[in-house]
């Protein structure tokens, strides 16, 4: 009986032995996670803790929107202080999915592409259907979505697998 | 057995039979029981299933067939098996992340996934039928297939030059030409430049051997229990050029000694006028003094200088030159002076311009580094050196070359080292086979044995004389990724076309211009042609875009057009013949053919036409989001305050028509103007004059407080 005791504890204290060591060992991947510094993946803006991995046509947004957008579109730019204060109406953040969730994707495509004015926007907004390719405004739009805080939900098809997983 | 009952069925006999026959049987069945169970024809009807559940069934099932489906490339090597089971590569509606894989499309790419097959990029085994075989390695085929992380490798292989949509790559190859890998190894695309490490052969003039000591054994990097890297303990995200090799005491003592005893080429002494000595060296503001001028010839441009604000440390300024936070406490005073008055005197190959100093100013910046740009801690850890022994020297001769200095550092008397370390410059098609993992714990591939060299070279290799490198997460991937991106010369002739080769640019202007450029080493942050650094702006067709009266003004005092900028352009004490001649040549010579500064007569513009463009300007397109008129306006592009004493007529016209024509990469969107908004924009910039503000001298400088931002 005493033998069987024995074992028992043995086996529990190696079960919490190794969940124990396996938290720890996740805990520290998670800091140094090489994903993090790079290209294929987006820091949450408010939390930098929280970082959103990116596939192809995602992380080629984030290249074009920190080549053309970020100078109006984010509070802080790599390069120097952001251009977003100096302007009326002050342009929403690529992040800010009260505002950008609303709108289709269709009508993004169509605003970078045609620019405020032709949308009844602001025409502080200029067109970019001339600098950018389709493809690349819709990699934009991707990334957009990727990052929207609250999340994005696309309009789901019911029934199908196209709603969002 | 007797012979009449030979030939006699026994019931015995039957049962045996009908055994046998059954096994016989099962046995049959297994070879197509085991083919209907082969793992691609699993995923094959998973597909149809799969696919029945979509709306879009009979267009994801049009191509199917219940064979093995194959890509085959001959003349690019390529028979790729991949699509047997990633049956929607190319159904538009599949892209979706939800789609499971193997059945998502492929996200679109410039090239057609048809045309080009999978293991072009993706490396695997194309001709296997099975998932192990086809994307791990295998002991008949040790390419597994790459981590879509480091896919950017694979643009790489072909892509010699640079591509805007790989930043991963780009990274890692500018960090692989920044740290000087090609100094010992031969690496594919990146060439030896002419200097890599600075010239040694008078470093016994310019530093002592105590300093030597520390930098040998910390070359500025130290990290810290939290994995930072810091410079003269100062968190920073630049990894100084310099790596830290592993030296034994003996070592870097023999090391100090042969290089303090190195004075093949000392600057000729330069004595400061004892007036000017005389004149400030009491004055109390002298080191003030210096700072200013130190700041107002935006040494900050190239240098960075460690500053605190709010507790935190951070380096600010760029990194082109060396950081200074403690220059003073390093060099020697008499080398500073003469290395500021005529750089390339001591090291050939420098970049750093050679300013027009006057007397006061040289002593007073000079006595502003060796007062403030100091720290008296910064050798209290190195040891008390005696005067070098002639068995030091000798050892620190031998040692220069095994450690392989002699490869980055140019030293009078000796050859430069070329291919110290290994070839890499097809290391990325090397089998795991072929490389060394020594008794290192990590997974048996190529990706692993990169990193982990990397990282740590003694840990595959204890014997290596690779230096200690520290890695940022990301950068680390980007090296490895372009690493991984050299595979040599391609197998076969259809690939080797598909080749983009690096364009190899040089600019060699001639005659006085050549002078003046190699002067002020214009090449350092402008690019000529092609030619140059990447730090200001693009010169190729100045002629085209400034007047030559904005150019020789703004050469002799540099406004910034920029306001957010923090790097400005260096106030270079340029003479009038100097800033002549550069303008004149810039204004002849770098003109765009499509840009004809003499075609449009500003005499054709009329005050009408301004009102409607400063219409134009201000309501239709709201042009003041990123441009800055007077006190209002957006950071983005450069303030217009002067655009009519700056800019061309003609090159305006052209900028808004197509800016991208004119540079490439430029922010700015293209507009459909017409051709009566253009004129009118035209006439409405060209009627902004603003004048540029007198240039403050050194001996205006002192009476005013730095911070002469430009515009208004």
């Amino acid at each position: 009986m005493r033998i069987l005791n024995l074992i028992g504890g043995a086996a529990l204290a190696t079960a919490v032995l190794c969940s124990w060591s396996g938290c720890r060992k996740h805990a520290e991947a998670a800091k140094t996670d090489p994903l993090w510094a790079s290209y294929d993946s987006e820091a949450d803006w408010t939390d930098s803790t929280k970082v959103t991995p990116l596939g192809y046509q995602q992380a080629q947004g984030k290249r074009v929107f920190y080549q053309y957008c970020v100078s109006c579109h984010a509070d802080a730019t790599p390069a120097g202080p952001s251009n977003r204060s100096n302007l009326t109406p002050v342009p929403p953040l690529l992040n800010d999915g009260g505002t950008l969730n609303t709108e289709s994707d269709e009508f993004l495509q169509n605003i970078v592409t045609l620019g405020g004015s032709a949308m009844g926007k602001s025409a502080m907004m200029p067109p970019y259907g001339c600098t950018l390719s389709a493809e690349e405004i819709r990699s934009v739009i991707a990334f957009t979505r990727a990052i929207a805080q609250p999340p994005y939900q696309p309009p789901g098809r019911p029934g199908s697998q196209y709603s969002a997983k | 057995m007797p012979a009449e009952e030979m030939g006699k069925v026994t019931d015995r006999m039957r049962f045996v039979f009908a055994v046998s026959s059954l096994i016989f049987l099962a046995v049959l069945a297994i070879s197509p029981f085991k083919d209907y169970r082969r793992e691609w024809k699993q995923y094959k009807r998973s597909y149809l299933r799969f696919a029945q559940g979509r709306p879009d069934t009979k267009r994801l099932t049009a191509d199917y067939s219940p064979n093995i489906d194959q890509i085959w490339l001959p003349g690019m090597n390529v028979v790729d098996r991949c699509t047997t089971c990633h049956l929607g590569i190319t159904q538009a509606s599949l892209v979706d992340k939800s789609v499971p894989q193997p059945f998502r499309a492929h996200p679109p790419i410039p090239h057609n996934v048809r045309e080009w097959g999978c293991t072009i990029c993706h490396r695997g085994q194309g001709p296997a039928t099975e998932v192990a075989e086809a994307h791990e390695s295998t002991l008949a085929w040790e390419q597994p297939a790459l981590p879509i992380h480091f896919l950017q490798a694979s643009c790489g292989t072909c892509h010699q030059s640079e591509l805007a949509q790989t930043p991963q790559l780009a990274r890692g190859r500018k960090i692989l030409a920044e740290l000087n890998c090609q100094g010992c190894h031969k690496l594919q695309g990146i060439e030896r430049p002419a200097m890599l490490g600075p010239d040694l052969s008078s470093i016994g003039t310019k530093v002592s051997r105590e300093w030597i000591y520390k930098w040998l054994k910390e070359p500025r990097t130290i990290v810290d229990k939290d994995g930072n890297v810091t410079v003269n303990g100062y968190e920073t995200e630049e990894e100084p050029r310099m790596p830290k090799f592993r030296l034994s005491e003996t070592e870097l003592r023999a090391l100090t000694a042969y290089l303090s005893a190195q004075k093949a080429k000392p600057l000729a002494p330069y004595k400061i006028s004892p007036a000017v000595v005389a004149a400030w060296s009491k004055n109390p503001e002298l080191i003030s003094q210096g700072e200013l001028r130190f700041r107002q010839m935006f040494c900050s441009t190239c240098h960075s200088l460690a500053v605190t604000r709010a507790g935190e440390t951070k380096l600010i300024g760029g990194d082109i030159g060396p950081e200074l936070t403690k220059v003073g406490s390093k060099v020697n005073p008499d080398w500073l002076v003469g290395w500021l008055r005529d750089p390339e005197a001591y090291l050939p190959h420098t970049r750093m311009p050679r300013y027009g100093w006057s007397d006061e100013d040289l002593y007073k910046v000079t006595q502003y580094i060796s007062a403030k740009l100091v720290d008296s801690d910064l050798l209290s850890n190195v040891p008390k050196l005696d005067p070098p022994t002639d068995a030091e020297v000798q050892l620190g001769r031998r040692l220069f070359t095994e450690k392989g200095c002699a490869s980055c550092h140019l030293m009078e008397g000796l050859n430069p080292q070329k291919d110290f370390g290994p070839d890499l410059s097809a290391l990325g098609a090397k089998n795991a086979s072929e490389l060394e993992f020594g008794v290192a714990k990590i997974p048996h591939n190529l990706l692993s044995y990169i990193q982990a060299k990397l990282q740590d070279p003694v840990s595959v290799n204890p014997a290596a004389r690779m230096p200690q490198y520290n890695w940022e997460p990301g950068d680390l991937d980007a090296v490895t990724t372009a690493l991984l991106s050299m595979k040599g010369a391609p197998p076969t002739s259809a690939l080797q076309n598909l080749v983009v080769p690096r364009k190899e640019v040089t600019f060699h202007p001639t005659g006085s211009f050549a002078e003046v450029y190699e002067r002020y080493k214009c090449y350092t942050c402008h690019k000529f042609n092609g030619y140059g650094g990447d730090l200001a702006p693009d010169l190729t067709y100045e002629g085209s875009r400034a007047q030559r009266q904005w150019l020789m003004e703004f050469l002799k005092s540099p406004q910034t057009l920029r306001p957010t900028l923090i790097l400005r352009m260096p106030q270079l004490n340029m003479s009038d013949k100097d800033a002549a001649t550069l303008a004149d040549y810039l204004s002849m010579v770098m003109q765009h053919p499509a840009v004809n500064p003499t075609t449009t007569d500003t005499k054709q513009f009329t005050p009408v036409m301004a009102t409607l463009g400063k219409q134009l300007y201000e309501v239709k397109y709201q042009c003041q989001s990123c441009h800055t008129i007077g006190g209002t306006g957006g950071y983005v592009g450069p303030n217009l305050n002067n655009a009519g004493g700056w800019l061309t007529p003609a090159w305006i016209e052209a900028w808004l028509k197509n800016p991208q024509a004119l540079v490439p990469d430029s922010i700015e969107p293209r507009r459909n103007f017409t051709d009566e908004e253009i004129k009118a924009l035209t006439a409405y910039l060209m009627t902004l004059r603003a004048a540029i503000k007198p240039q403050k001298t050194a001996a205006l400088a002192g009476t005013h407080a730095m911070g002469q931002g430009a515009g208004r």
